[in-house]
């Protein structure tokens, strides 16, 4: 997916005048949100396996290289194979090859974001694959030829009505807009013919397990396990840091993943695929492949400041916590990863220029923190993104901020650091913006200060300054 | 096409390495712990199970019901096959697909079916898995209305059904058909997930892993439009758990 992250101002402006997008991602607050905090407060052992959960991910992060190269052995040991892909090029190729040396017609997905790192669907229908989304969620977003919007609830800005629009081809502007169940039972339907005809799917891995080299799949729908079931080749798709190291790390993971993601203690489906079909299976996939994608992944590796942000186990719960995600959208974001961990690793892995707007959408609550299972101090690594595209990155060319910006600043500091200076800059500033103040507020000046006043109002500047007034009341001269 | 060992350098070489380095025991992780621990930790659960069999059970059946199962409690193997002919006849099921679980065989499930007028199939083809016969076991399941197992386990902590796919244990059996019965004996179900994935670790040290696992918990679900909780998307509209003994 070719990242859009430079229009993060225009996407968003559009997401916070659409009153009904601003109802829909309600449902990310009122259920996802607050469905974790109860389901957390009802663990009591809660902050225990949230120390545990980072404490497996810390330790299977800084031996990446090792279990990458178990996992990779052991999936072989099952019969399975392995293709590794420095990128999303490669990783997306090395699957349509595939699907064409085995004849493939139709090819099902279960919701997987790594594909859309790859812009997998697309790519594919492109080659002449029928390929459908099963996740519903995903489906309604193919239907509708966007992006997701959410990492667990891709359709979540969608109405029914808009859903109706998508899923039913009778349904006419005017018409009674059918309830959720009955726009879930018309999507059962058309999807479980595909279920039926497809003989290759394209999966997400949420944990593998390098030990025994095994992947784990959460769903509620059941398209996990229809995809792992039902075509003859399975193909599972993961970012390279998905990675535990036991079998037994997964009764963890498992409960910190879930609770966050939805506030469920379990998710209905939990499968966990060790190899493909056993010889005395009814049925199952011929074949399985695992397909392992770095695509600028060693970028947040390499960088002491930024390598936290792969213990990321992709629940969504610091975009349910964030009051920025919850105005301005997923689709503001402009890549596959939106919120708070898309603010950070979107940036790194697609370009820190592009990007520079997302690390500043963020108010530094730090409600993402607090929500994030695995303790990813994600404020932390917002600020230093912002230090870098202002300042401090030494590629220069990763510097957002324009010449004219920092020039401004420069004359600010100078400003500052000299009484003098400082209250000459006050009385200039005071006597410009004056005739622009109504009532007290500046709310329209013209650029540069424009920037500021489009969004927010200030304060007219005092005819005098604080000090003088103050000299003046306790009648000293000054 | 990416070369393994070039893609897990770049990995070494971020990590600030020359050479992978295997990683010194560390407590985070259940990876470095031996088999002889593992096959304690499987006995411990076990063990559990057996002894706390009765209280899991009752938990078992709490949490089962929050998730969306319809649990029905019976110390009666009579009363049991009563209660699938009573599922069998509510959904007016012309086809039934079993597993082959032997708790099925104690309460009279053939019999049970027989009676109501369906027909009851076991999808079990001996190691024969050409593709003709793959072909037909999936569409006897996307056909079948009800689909009949037994659990391989239960987990009280979370209400689930645990089930490993193999000869006799179809994928599809607990998935395809609208509705799926599982029947559950005593002593079957674990506390937590920690003890299932004991015992699954043990399997896997002992080399006895089965080839894939899924964990039930409720009815298929998706809340995927306006945040409305729908029962019955991809799987089972309806899940019906059967507790044998003392409720």
């Amino acid at each position: 997916m070719k990242p859009i992250t430079a229009n993060f101002r225009s996407k968003a402006a559009q997401t916070l005048n659409n009153a009904q997008i601003q109802e829909s991602i309600e449902h990310v607050y009122t259920g996802f949100f607050k469905g974790r905090l109860t389901a957390a407060s009802d663990t009591p052992e809660w902050e225990d396996l949230r120390t545990k959960g980072k404490a497996i991910k810390d330790h299977t992060i800084a031996h990446l290289d090792y279990y990458l190269d178990l996992l990779a052995t052991n999936v072989e040991k099952n019969g399975g194979s392995v293709f590794f892909a420095d990128d999303a090029e490669e990783a997306r190729q090395h699957i349509i090859d595939l699907a064409h040396k085995r004849d493939i017609k139709t090819v099902i997905k279960s919701k997987s974001m790594v594909s859309e790192e790859m812009g997998l669907e697309k790519a594919m229908n492109a080659e002449g694959f029928e390929t459908v989304e099963t996740d519903l969620g995903e489906y309604i977003i193919q239907l509708a030829n966007e992006t997701p919007y959410h990492l667990i609830a891709p359709a979540v800005h969608k109405s029914r009505e808009d859903v109706a629009k998508l899923l039913d081809d009778d349904f006419k502007e005017g018409d009674r807009v059918p309830d959720a169940t009955e726009l879930t039972m018309m999507a059962r339907k058309k999807l479980r013919g595909v279920f039926e005809r497809a003989d290759m799917s394209v999966t997400g891995v949420n944990f593998a397990v390098a030990e025994s080299g095994s992947i784990a799949l959460v769903t509620n729908e059941g398209n996990g396990r229809m995809s792992t079931t039902v075509p003859r080749v399975h193909v599972a798709v993961m970012g390279m840091e998905k990675i535990v190291p036991s079998i037994q790390d997964l009764s963890t993971m498992l409960r910190i993943l879930i609770r966050s993601a939805t506030g469920q203690r379990i998710s209905t489906y939990v499968t966990m695929v060790n190899e493909a079909r056993k010889s005395d299976e009814e049925e199952g996939p011929e074949e399985f492949h695992l397909v392992i994608m770095n695509n600028g992944r060693q970028n947040l590796l390499e960088d002491p400041q930024m390598r936290e942000s792969l213990n990321c186990i992709r629940c969504g719960a610091c975009l349910n916590a964030c009051p920025v995600y919850r105005k301005v959208g997923g689709h503001a974001y402009g890549w596959v990863y939106p919120g708070p961990i898309g603010a950070i690793v979107s940036p790194v892995l697609t370009g820190v220029k592009d990007a520079s707007n997302l690390p500043s959408a963020s108010s530094l609550c730090g409600a993402c923190h607090d929500a994030c299972p695995v303790k990813i101090n994600i404020p932390r690594m917002l600020l230093e993104l912002r230090w870098r595209t202002a300042e401090g990155s030494t590629d220069k060319s990763e510097r957002a901020s324009s010449a004219k910006e920092r020039g401004v600043w420069k004359m600010w500091r100078m400003g500052m650091m000299g009484r003098k200076r400082f209250d000459m800059g006050a009385r200039l500033a005071g006597l410009a913006l004056r005739p622009l103040s109504r009532n007290g507020w500046l709310k329209k000046a013209p650029p540069p200060i424009s920037g500021w006043t489009s969004t927010r109002d200030f304060p007219s500047i005092s005819s005098g300054s604080l000090r003088s007034k103050l000299s003046k009341r306790l009648g000293r001269s000054k | 096409m990416a070369d393994r060992a070039k893609f897990i350098s770049i990995v070494t070489t971020g990590l600030g390495r020359d050479q992978i380095v295997a990683p010194s025991a560390d407590s985070a992780t259940a990876g470095f712990d031996d088999a002889a621990v593992a096959k304690a930790n499987a006995d411990s659960a076990m063990a559990d199970a057996n002894s706390r069999s009765t209280e899991l059970a009752d938990q078992m059946a709490t949490m089962a019901d929050t998730n969306g199962w319809k649990v029905h409690r019976t110390s009666n193997p009579e009363d049991a096959a009563d209660l699938v002919a009573k599922i069998c006849e509510e959904k007016n099921a012309k086809s039934v697909l079993r597993s082959t679980h032997e708790v099925l065989n104690q309460i009279g499930v053939d019999t049970a079916v027989a009676n109501t007028g369906a027909s009851l199939g076991i999808t079990q083809h001996d190691g024969d898995n050409s593709a003709e016969l793959v072909d037909a076991s999936k569409s006897a399941a996307f056909t079948a209305d009800i689909g009949i197992t037994g659990v391989d386990y239960a987990i009280a902590e979370t209400g689930t059904v645990v089930l490993h796919p193999r000869s006799g244990l179809s994928r599809l059996v607990s998935l395809a058909p609208p509705t799926h019965i599982a029947v559950l004996r005593p002593g079957e179900v674990l506390d937590s997930l920690d003890e299932l994935f004991a015992m699954e670790r043990n399997d896997f040290m002992s080399g006895n892993l089965a080839g894939s696992m899924n964990l039930i918990s409720g009815p298929s679900k998706t809340a995927d439009i306006e945040g409305t909780t729908v029962t019955g998307i991809h799987g089972p509209l309806e899940v019906h758990l059967i507790i044998l003994g003392e409720a």
